[in-house]
Parts: C-alpha cells; structure tokens; sequence
C-alpha cells in the first residue's frame, strides 16, 4: 500500500530530479554539444535527405528509380571490363563493370572479406604463437595505417603497370615465373590497394577480442576435448567476432568512401574504370559544381550510399554493445595462451608475415621511393637519389601555404573538439539528462558519414541564400566550412578517449569535491580535467593527425577557392595529373610529412601519455 | 553543531525502495550510527543528509531548517567516503586544503589549519605526499583531515573501516571515537559491522529493507531486540519457536516437551501466538543461579575451544541450543550437561507472518 502511494509521486519526483541535474554547467554543456551537432551534423545531412527526394517542386522517389533503374548505376549485366582476359601477352585483370552503385558495393564487400580473412588469419598468428621477431611484426604490420592518400595507390598502379612495373620485371622479365604480363587495374585495382591499406584495421580488433577472452575458456573446451579447428570454430571465434564484426564494418565504411585509391589510380593508369564508383561521381560532380549547384541525382546518390553505412553502421553498434564478452570471468591466471611452434612452423609464419609486410608497406615504402629519388619518371627502378622533393615543402609557394592552411584547419578543428568532445564525455558519462543517449548516438556516427556524403551536404545547405556572403557560404570561403567538417568527422575519436577517462573516475571523487563545498564547475576544473587531461590530450593528437589527412571533405570543400586548399587536395591534384610531370614526387614528399606527424602523434600518446593509441573501431 | 531530522525520508531508485518512511532525529553532538545488513538502505540515507541523493519523499532537517533540496555544496557535512576517494592527482596537503580553499579563506590561514589538522590525525610531515603513497590507515586519516578541516556542522562515515585490516580497524575506532568526543560533532556513522557499531555509537538506528527496525543504545538494541531480525543480527544466539500457553507472570511457552518462561519486549505477546524465544549464549549459567531460572538439558553434539569460552552445542530434545561454556567446566561430545537460563535474559519475540 505504501508502495502505491510513493510511485503516484514519483512524476513530480521526476520533475525535480531533472532541476537538479540542469544546473548551469550541464545546461552549458548540453546547449554547446547540441549546437555543434545540429547546425554542422543533423540541419546540412538533412538538407541532403530533402535535396534526394526533390522533383519538380516536389517531393518524389524520381531520383532514387533513375539511380536504381539506369544502368550507368546499377547494370546486372557487365557494361564493359576484362577479369583473366589475356590479350598480347597481357593478363587484364580489371573486374566487370557493373555501374556505380554496384561497382562500389561489390568492391567494399570484397574488400571487406579479404581484409577479414588477413586479419584474422594474422590476429591468430600474433595473439596465439611465440615466434622469432615477433616483437617487429608487432610494430611494421601497423605501417599500411600510415596516411598516405592517393599516393599509396598511386605507387600500387606504378608497381603493377604491364609495361615497365616492379612485379611484372620480377615476375616475368626476371624470373619468367608468370607466361604473361599481368595488368592490375580498374576496380580490381582498387580492391588490391584497400585491402592492403585497411586489412590492420581487422587485425587489431580481431586481436584486442582475442586478448580479452579469458584462456581459461579455451582451456575448458580443451579439457572437454574440443581441439584444433573444432575448438575455433565453437569457443574462439565466437568469442572474438564482436571484435572481428566491429574491425569489418569500419573497412566496409571507409572503402565505400574512399577517394584515395580512385584518384590515385587514375593518376597511375588513367584507367577510366577505377572512376566508376560511386565516391568518384560524387566528387566529380563536386568539381563541376564550382561555380553552380550540385544536381539532385547526385545528392540523391550520396544520400544512398550514407544510408548504407549508417544504416550497417548502426546495427552492428547495437550488435556490438550487446554482445560484449570479454572479462565475464575475473580472478584465476590471466596469461595468455601462447605457443611457441617448431622451427619449421616459425619459419613459415615468419616468411608468411614478411610477404604480407612487403605487400602492405608496399605504397608506404614506395611513397619514400618516391620523394627522395626520380622514380616517378624513371622507369622501373630509381636512377638518381635527390633531396629537391623534401625542400619543396619550404620552398614552393603553394606547398607552403597547403601546409599552413591545414595546420591552421586542424588546429581551430581540434580546439573545438576539445570542449565540445570533452562536453558530451562529460554529460554522456556523468549526467543524468533527457536525450542522453541521442548525444551520444550523434557523437558517434559520424564515424560512418561518408566524407563526399557531408560534403554534398555542406554545399547545399551552406550555399542558401540564409548564408550568402557569411563565413559559412562555400562559395565565399570554404575554410571555416573545412575546419567544421574536420570538427564533425574527427569528433568519435575525442569523445571515445575522454569517455574512456573518465569511466576510470569513481564517482566518489567527484562527490567528495562537492561535498566539501565545491560547486560543479569548480569540481571540473579542480578535479575531473586533471584527472583526464591525458586523455583529452591523446585524443586531440589522434583527431589532429586524422584532421590533417583527412580527405573527402578536403578535396572537395577545398577546392572551392584556391587560396584556401589543404594539403590533401594538394596531393590529389598532383597526383591526377593536374600539376607538371614529375611533381608526384612533391606529393610523395608531402605524404612522408604527414606520416611524421602521425608517427610522432602515436609515439607522444603511447610513451609519453602512457595511453593505448585507440584504433579504429565500433 | 547540528541536530538532524529525517521525516519520512524515502527514496525510490525506479521500483527498489532504498529507504522506506525512515523517521529519527540525531541529536546535537551524538554519534549515531546507521546499522543494517548491505542493500539495506543505510548508505543511501546517509547520501540524503549529505545532499548527494535527494529523496522521492521526506524531508531532512538540520536545526529545524528544511535542507531536504539543498545540494551537497551548501550543506557544510564532512563526508568520509568508504573508498576514501581521495584525489590521486593532488598531494595530501593539496588535499586537504582543498575545501578551505573553495571557501576563499586566505592561504597563510589554509596553512596553518592544514598543518594543525594533520598534526591532529597524526600525519605531520606526510603533507607532501601523494595519495597512493600512503598506507591504508594512513589515507584514512587524510580523508578525516580533509572533512575536519573545514569544521563540518555533521560529520558522515560511510563505512569508513571497511577496508583496513582487522587488527587496525579496532585502533581507528577508537580513534575516532576520541575525535567526536573532542569535537563534540554530530556524526552519523554507516556499517554493517555491529560490534563495531555497538563499540562506537551512542545510539544506533538498525535498518533493513530500507525501514528502521529499531532506535536505541547499544545496549538496549542487543538486550531488548524488538523483533527477531533484530535479535538474530545482533550477536550470537539460539532462536526456537513455539506456542504461548499463558501470559501470566511473563511469558510461557512450550517448545514441543521444552517449556520456557522469559520476558516480552514488545508487549504485544498473547495467549496462543506463535512466538519465538531468543537466547544468548553467553547468558547460560552452569550452577543453579539465585534468579528464577529456565533449565535445559541435552546432549553436547560439537564443541568448539574458542579461548575464553568453549562453544557448545546441545542437543535439547532434537532442537540445537548453542552455549558458551566457561574454563574449567568438562563438557566432552556425547555427554550430557545441565544448564539454566534466568527468564529475565529470555527474550520472548512475536512471531512475524
């Protein structure tokens, strides 16, 4: 009877409760968080959604038929392209073209399956075998997640070329293994060059699952008799396909978005085959769209592919945070189940994992190739080494100042991430509000906007009469336009790392500040930032190193005014052919400086703040 | 220096009721403790006083004044933290300085009471120290100097024992006992341990299921429970259940052949009720007391030395009766021994459905 009467009152106990926890920090909080994510995520993506389905002054599923029914987009019948076609001495292996919107699926899926199987297959290798170098491997296999858009695939067409490549010359000129030439390119080539570049991304996930799960599992289906594949087949992958399903939506995601490989490949082969996806089209229209709009069809195939990824986006986040195994069990010996095999065996992983390294760092090491010798009109192999490339990057005007403008983006960029990152942490973590949960959702996927998707979304909505002429109006000047979308894109990676900080925070710390008579914002200042500013600080280099590779958004809003590019366009017009022969080299040497900064990010984070580098992942 | 005041405090945490209708009032300079099994609501009452759990319903007073909305920053408690929570990135001075600071008060001043409460808890020279490179019982310490410092209206211990090992949890109670005698501040203390409840506290309050079973004295609490959950948690004891056959004189009931005489706490005991009879083992007498008296005799099934007592266990017709047997008394396994039990230490407890 009690009961009853205590929960006819609970209402207005809800009520007061909601007082209490809006007070003038949260309230600050929550408004900056939701500003930010409205105005730059939620308003401009929703432009795009009524910008899809626009037709004649109203509104219609026109755009989406004639993507879905023209086969210029969707064709079950091949339009054109050779796979194991041998024609003068030359093996094409190209793929069939199968229009836009296929193209890109199938190469994103395929992409998706190979990066599975190598990372799986080498995850099993790193977390379960003790082996000579292992220790290096640890560290080299990670290279192909070094930035180096457009030219790694650049360099991957270069090796693969049929007329003077490095693996034709081993394969056939050398060693006369191969009959024929072979010729990797088109959308076969794209799949060869994401794969390379995205398979760690599996790895790590699959490994850091497999770290987690507790050897005393294993053991037991040991002890009951299960072994070998029997017994990774019904304990170890189900265990670890949390893990294995988080790494593969982000590769499906970012192949799916990719512009690097396109272009670069173009700029190798001029193979019109690599531009038939459906990131390409977008940015293509992107680059007609200068001085105009961008049609409806366009925004109408950006939209689609955004619903994709979300959409998969979404649903494996909600698989994922119901299907969390690792640390069921605690207590008991936690060491885990490493084997050292025979020497034979260790040789074959070795030599295995070297194959795989070379192929990986393949566009890394050829990118350094690249700027510091004259490679990139050489021929097969370099004649001359020179340092010209590397003093490019003080001396040429326009290098300089892509390098200025994208040092000033990222850093404006990271500073917001900053307060708004630390904010929805915060509120997400340690508040007890309404809509809670829908800040955390809109902090977290933009992971899974496609870049070309945001941009598109950016043009429409930034460029309405509302804006004309402001600081926001592409047209007028992209940069805070640039530096806004870095904000939007790069905004997961800060959110998780504070998240993660301040999960390690007990409750009581904060309460005991109250307590003694501080307020709430007294006890932020005084109490939580230092006690996650380490985090705070690792996210910010993460989300600075990304800010300064970004790409879709970069070559896109950037090119918008010619003052304003950032490096990345700067490399992909290099790369495509814009610039004059030979200065590929420059683009290389603009790469190896990204990959510096990102090296020496990784390396402050991991040994001076002693925190784990987060990867990539759900 | 306070007096608090809890009416009808009761909190919800959606269906789990924490504290249900909790009624007491801590008088001004006494230690009080809340006392009850984990789950039972204690440490959530004391949260309300402090201000870091607000009640569903109920008020809590201090000094008549309604602080019931007041958040914890205005209320002026000291709260000591069961894990000490004390901020790992400050040193022990900042620490403590810590509420004096939030207050303004001048550093030369923060200084000076910093110094003076670490010298009072026995941690002068400790004060550029870290946290973590402190002893258990030591960071116990740092978490009472920071709540003292600010000279605190109601001292809050949650648990604050819990976690040093046995031998220095009796010295820290003792110590903190000393303390709130000196200080003469209101305290409220929190634990599920009731030797150390009973040792420190001059009243405590037994919670379960979010409502409070019982206010009293130690020794009124462990001499005159008020109903068997209360008798059973306090100390040992033997607990059989039988019918009342008469009320005159004290209460009498039977226990299949065994008939009992002993006193009713509550009055409410009446012919024909179930009812249940609750004896200590310390109570029994070996040789025939002056006081009326209940005699049993049986069996003695399992003996355990325990130092200043032997424990017992007898078999009274097939019902176990656990006895403290002093030195010197012979009592093998399988004899039979003889004992009596004064009714005034015959606790006679209604029966709950």
């Amino acid at each position: 009877m009690t009961e009853n009467w205590i929960k006819s009152t609970s209402i207005k106990d809800k009520v007061r409760k909601l007082r209490r926890e809006l007070d003038p920090l949260t309230i600050t909080q929550t408004l900056i968080s939701y500003f930010v994510l409205i105005g730059f995520l939620v308003l401009p993506l929703s432009s795009l959604v009524i910008q899809g389905f626009k037709f004649e002054g109203g509104l219609s599923l026109n755009w989406f038929i004639d993507i879905l029914t023209s086969p210029e987009y969707v064709s079950l019948q091949s339009r054109g392209g050779r796979m194991f076609e041998v024609r003068r001495g030359v093996m094409y292996l190209w793929g069939y073209d199968h229009g836009i919107l296929l193209n890109s699926l199938m190469v994103a899926l395929t992409v998706t399956v190979f990066c599975s199987m190598i990372g799986i297959g080498v995850a099993m290798i790193m977390g379960r075998y003790e082996f000579k170098g292992k220790a290096v491997f640890k560290v080299i296999l990670l290279i192909p997640l070094l930035a180096t858009p457009f030219v790694n695939a650049y360099v991957v067409g270069k090796v693969f070329n049929p007329q003077f490549g490095l693996l034709n010359f081993l394969l056939v000129d050398l060693l006369h293994i191969l009959p024929w030439r072979v010729s990797v390119d088109g959308l076969v080539g794209l799949i060869v060059v994401q794969t390379l570049t995205y398979y760690p991304i599996v790895y790590t996930n699959v490994l850091s699952s497999l770290n987690n799960i507790d050897p005393s599992l294993e053991e037991m289906a040991e002890n009951l008799g299960s072994t070998g594949f029997r017994l990774f087949r019904t304990v170890t992958f189900p265990l670890f396909l949390p893990g294995l399903v988080a790494g593969a939506i982000i590769t499906f995601i970012f192949s799916l978005e990719d512009l690097g490989a396109p272009i670069g490949f173009i700029g190798a082969t001029a193979n019109p085959l690599s531009k038939n996806v459906a990131s390409y089209q977008i940015y293509a229209s992107f680059r007609e769209a200068l001085t105009g709009d961008i049609s409806p069809k366009v925004s109408a195939l950006a939209l689609l592919i955004m619903v994709v990824t979300v959409l998969s986006y979404t649903l494996v986040k909600y698989y994922t945070s119901r299907r969390s195994y690792t640390m069921i069990s605690k207590g008991g010996r936690w060491s885990p189940r490493l084997r050292k095999p025979r020497a034979g065996i260790q040789l074959l992983i070795v030599g295995g994992l070297l194959f795989l390294f070379i192929l990986g760092a393949m566009p890394q090491l050829g990118t350094f190739v690249l700027a510091s010798t004259n490679w990139a009109n050489s021929g097969t192999f370099p004649t001359k080494i020179t340092g010209e490339y590397f003093m490019a990057l003080t001396t040429n005007r326009d290098v300089v100042r892509a390098i200025l403008n994208s040092l000033m983006y990222s850093v404006v960029a990271v500073a917001i991430m900053m307060v708004v990152g630390s904010s929805i942490s915060y509120v997400v973590a340690k508040r007890d509000i309404p809509t809670k949960s829908l800040l955390d959702l809109l902090a977290t996927v933009p992971v899974s906007v496609p870049g070309v998707s945001l941009a598109v979304s950016y043009f429409l909505f930034f460029s309405t009469p509302l804006f004309r002429g402001s600081l926001l109006d592409p047209l007028t000047d992209p940069a805070l336009l640039l530096i806004l979308a870095y904000t939007i894109r790069r905004l997961p990676f800060m959110t998780r790392s504070v998240y993660a900080g301040l999960q390690q925070i007990d409750k009581s710390l904060e309460e005991a500040s109250l307590n003694l008579g501080a307020t709430r914002t007294t006890t932020l200042g005084k109490i939580v930032i230092p006690l996650i500013v380490t985090n705070v600080i690792s996210g910010a280099l993460l989300s600075f190193v990304y800010s300064m590779a970004e790409v879709s958004t970069s070559i896109t809003l950037g090119a918008l005014r010619e003052d304003r590019v950032p490096i990345t366009f700067f490399i992909s017009q290099i790369v495509y052919g814009t610039a004059a022969v030979g200065a590929v080299s420059i683009g290389a040497s603009l790469c190896i400086l990204l990959m510096t900064v990102q090296i020496t990010a990784m390396a402050v984070s991991n040994y001076v703040l002693k925190q784990k580098a987060s990867f990539l992942g759900v | 220096m306070v007096e608090i005041e809890l009416r009808n405090l009761t909190k919800l945490f959606g269906d789990v009721v924490a504290a249900d209708h909790v009624n007491l009032t801590i008088e001004d300079g006494e230690f009080f403790t809340l006392l009850g099994p984990s789950g039972c609501g204690k440490t959530t009452t004391m949260r309300m006083i402090a201000g870091l759990e607000f009640p569903t319903e109920g008020r809590v007073l201090f000094d008549g004044q309604d602080v019931t909305g007041l958040p914890s920053f205005e209320r002026n408690t000291g709260m000591v933290f069961q894990n000490y929570a004390l901020w790992p990135h400050l040193k022990v001075f900042e620490n403590v300085a810590y509420g004096l600071n939030v207050r303004k008060i001048p550093k030369d001043q923060v200084k000076e009471r910093v110094l003076d409460v670490l010298d009072q808890v026995e941690l002068e020279g400790m004060e550029d120290r870290f946290p973590t490179q402190l002893s258990g019982g030591q960071q116990q310490r740092v978490a009472l100097a920071r709540v003292l410092v600010i000279n605190p209206a109601v001292l809050l211990l949650d648990e604050p024992l819990s976690n040093l090992d046995a031998k220095l949890r009796v010295q820290m109670r003792e110590e903190i006992k000393a303390l709130q005698r000196r200080l003469k501040i209101t305290t409220v203390y929190v634990t599920h341990d009731q030797e150390e409840a009973m040792s420190v506290s001059d009243r405590i309050a037994i919670q379960n299921h979010g409502k409070v079973r019982q206010i009293g004295s130690p020794t009124e609490i462990y001499n005159v429970p008020q109903d068997i959950f209360i008798a059973t948690f306090m100390g040992r004891g033997t607990l059989l259940e039988g019918e009342v056959t008469s009320t005159e004189g004290g209460v009498h009931m039977s226990i299949g052949n065994i008939t009992l005489q002993g006193l009713d706490s509550t009055g409410s005991i009446s012919q024909g009720d179930k009812a249940a009879c609750v004896i200590r083992p310390e109570n029994y007498c070996i040789d025939e007391p002056i006081e009326p008296s209940n005699v049993l005799e049986g069996e003695v099934e399992w003996t355990s030395f325990i130092g200043p007592y032997t424990e017992v266990r007898l078999d009274v017709d097939r019902h176990k009766v656990l006895v403290d047997v002093p030195p010197g008394v012979e009592a093998p396994v399988g004899g039979r021994l003889k004992v009596y039990i004064p009714y005034k230490n015959t606790i006679m407890l209604p029966l709950e459905e």
